[in-house]
């Protein structure tokens, strides 16, 4: 098990209650969909599990490490083990796309190093071998800024594989992308699941996208998981039990 | 282990109390502001408007008893008049009853502040409409308007040399700004400094002493600096280095705060430290305003290096004020002009180069 996570809450300072003791385990090598709407905790979730934030209480573990209130060195070694790519993409807008890519390495390079950005020959060629895995090493000398949402993730996707993540967390990855572009990122985070056994925990909004890409499915609501299964069993009652009865589902190919 | 809160409240129960609280706060604010609002009429009205406009007299009468009397009766005054809850202060913190009484009271009662405070205005500042159209006055504005249309040549090197001298303080001070203003702009910026509490009291510390800096003109610095290191231009660098300092590193870390702080969070999650977090995700986004802000600034001292001179900080403002003192208004009007071109020019090119780094 690369990942498991135990009756987790998190309270927020505003005192917003975003878990209300969630609880997943992860198998290596799976690709885990999780959905819900906008507020449900999803993020949030994401966030506790490579520590970017604290959670109030539970455990989480990653493998088979506690490290759930870990802080400093020990913590920025766990956070360089797990990749994450973001809905708005992230990256350092003026900046070359290699650079981007390269700070994903920032983990293992030495502070001084990193600010006279003098990298290695390797870290160089490993940064373009995972822009040519993600299909745009052409792009590399230009401005991260010049590049249309689609190619800005394909950087971020690349930025993250700089870690040789045990696990790749993606949260709402194809939210700011049309349809079009969204399933061609999808296409990129499984070929990374099958081609080089990372784990995925993604947050998706489509369900046709999820139908397509997850081996399993996690439904959030009010902080709470109300629902977890094979992707294709997610039917008409399940749907508007997640998503409220108001909703519909929307066709995305 | 699990931190539910214990005992469930009922939201509106919690909402109902902050509310009262709020309220309770909110009175003696209206108290206080009453007390002084009407302690302000008070005053305005008896030395102004009775001494001065009235009986017109030049030398006013002060006594610590009068106007510890006319406190009292404000405070009586202002604490009776909020308690009926009509008052303008009332009405401002939001504590007053929604009637016809609170209309009119607040309604007069602004009006005649206002109207109070303008005449005030009037009779402090001597306002006079005869003095700008007598014919003394009128010739002398002829003298000074004369000169500036017949600017004295003969000692345009000197000026030349002074307000070359001028811009160089102004260049000097903007220049070794930047390092002590970058430095303090990281800590003074809240979303860098507010992880842990030592962090945050530093960051406490440092705004109120800038802020303290900042809010004494740089003119008041140079008369202190020239007491400090002698009369002459290094003293007036130094007044500008220091209230530039003070007001850059505001508007630096002011835009260090307003960053994004998406590249901030995929930065951190590559397991990358504090520094290499700051070199990488904060640094690009605010070089730009950074040297916006400075050059923009380097003009304001090329203008603020002409007044600090009137003080004794060097380049043209010192010549400006001594060809004044010997009322010789040609070489006056000399320097004026090219205190007006050098102005002109440097905001131009200031307002040039940062349309093109934009």
């Amino acid at each position: 098990m690369i990942l498991e996570v135990k009756n987790l809450h998190k309270i927020y300072n505003s005192g917003t209650h975003a878990l209300k003791g969630v609880s997943i385990s992860v198998e290596a090598g799976e690709f885990l969909v999780i959905i819900g709407l906008s507020g449900s905790g999803k993020s949030t979730l994401l966030r506790c599990i490579n520590r970017l934030i604290e959670p109030t209480s539970g455990k989480v573990k990653f493998l088979g490490k506690d490290i759930t209130h870990i802080k400093g060195e020990e913590l920025r070694k766990v956070k360089s083990q797990i990749g994450m790519v973001f809905q708005q993409f992230n990256l350092i807008k003026r900046r070359s796309v290699l650079t981007n890519v390269i700070t994903g390495k920032l983990g293992s390079l030495s502070t001084f190093n990193s600010i006279i950005e003098k990298f290695d020959k390797e870290v160089i060629n490993e940064a373009l071998n995972n822009l040519e895995t993600v299909g745009i090493s052409e792009k590399a000398k230009e401005r991260a800024d010049s590049l249309s949402g689609g190619q800005q993730q394909r950087v971020a996707i690349a930025r993250s594989l700089m870690q040789n993540p045990k696990l790749l967390l993606a949260d709402e990855p194809v939210a700011s992308l049309d349809p079009a572009t969204s399933n061609s990122v999808m296409h990129y985070f499984e070929k990374i699941n099958k081609d080089f056994g990372t784990t995925v925990i993604c947050n998706l909004h489509f369900l046709s996208l999820v139908r397509r890409y997850a081996t399993r499915v996690i439904a959030l609501k009010a902080g709470e998981i109300i629902y977890e299964g094979l992707p294709h069993e997610i039917d008409e009652t399940w749907f508007k039990t997640i998503y409220g009865e108001e909703a519909e589902e929307v066709e995305i190919r | 282990m699990i931190a539910e809160p214990e005992v469930e409240i009922h939201p509106q129960k919690i909402i109902d109390r902050n509310k009262r609280k709020e309220d309770k706060f909110n009175f003696i604010k209206a108290i206080l502001l009453d007390i002084f609002l009407v302690f302000y009429s008070l005053i305005v009205l008896q030395r102004a408007i009775y001494f001065k406009f009235i009986l017109d007299l030049r030398e006013l009468p002060f006594s610590w008893n009068e106007i510890g009397i006319i406190y009292l009766i404000s405070v009586v005054t202002g604490i009776l008049w909020t308690s009926t809850k009509t008052s303008l202060s009332c009405k401002l913190f939001g504590i007053a009853k929604d009637n016809k009484i609170t209309k009119w009271t607040v309604e007069i009662f602004s009006w005649f502040l206002f109207n109070i405070t303008f005449i005030a205005g009037w009779i402090v500042t001597k306002f006079s409409i005869v003095d700008i159209f007598s014919s003394e006055g009128i010739q002398g504005a002829q003298r000074i308007f004369g000169a500036l249309f017949q600017p004295e040549m003969g000692i345009f090197d000197d000026a030349l040399f002074a307000i070359i001298e001028t811009i160089y303080i102004a260049l000097l001070a903007t220049l070794i700004s930047i390092p002590p203003t970058l430095l303090l702009s990281f800590f003074t910026a809240r979303n860098l400094m507010r992880d842990n509490k030592i962090a945050f009291t530093v960051y406490y510390v440092l705004r109120i002493i800038l802020n303290f800096i900042r809010s004494i003109e740089p003119l008041i610095w140079a008369i202190i600096f020239s007491v400090w290191v002698g009369i002459g231009p290094y003293a007036g660098m130094i007044a500008l280095l220091v209230h530039t300092i003070a007001s850059n590193a505001k508007l630096y870390s002011e835009a260090i705060e307003n960053i994004e702080e998406g590249p901030i969070e995929a930065i951190s999650a590559t397991g990358a430290n504090k520094i290499q977090i700051v070199w990488y995700a904060v640094v690009p986004q605010i070089l730009l305003p950074f040297l916006s802000f400075t050059i923009y600034r380097w003009d304001i001292n090329v203008r603020m290096a002409t007044i600090i001179g009137l003080v004794g900080g060097g380049g043209i403002g010192t010549m400006l004020m001594q060809y004044q003192g010997l009322a010789r208004w040609h070489e006056v009007g000399l320097i004026v002009l090219m205190i007006a071109f050098v102005v002109w020019v440097m905001d131009y090119i200031s307002a040039r180069i940062r349309e093109a780094i934009y």
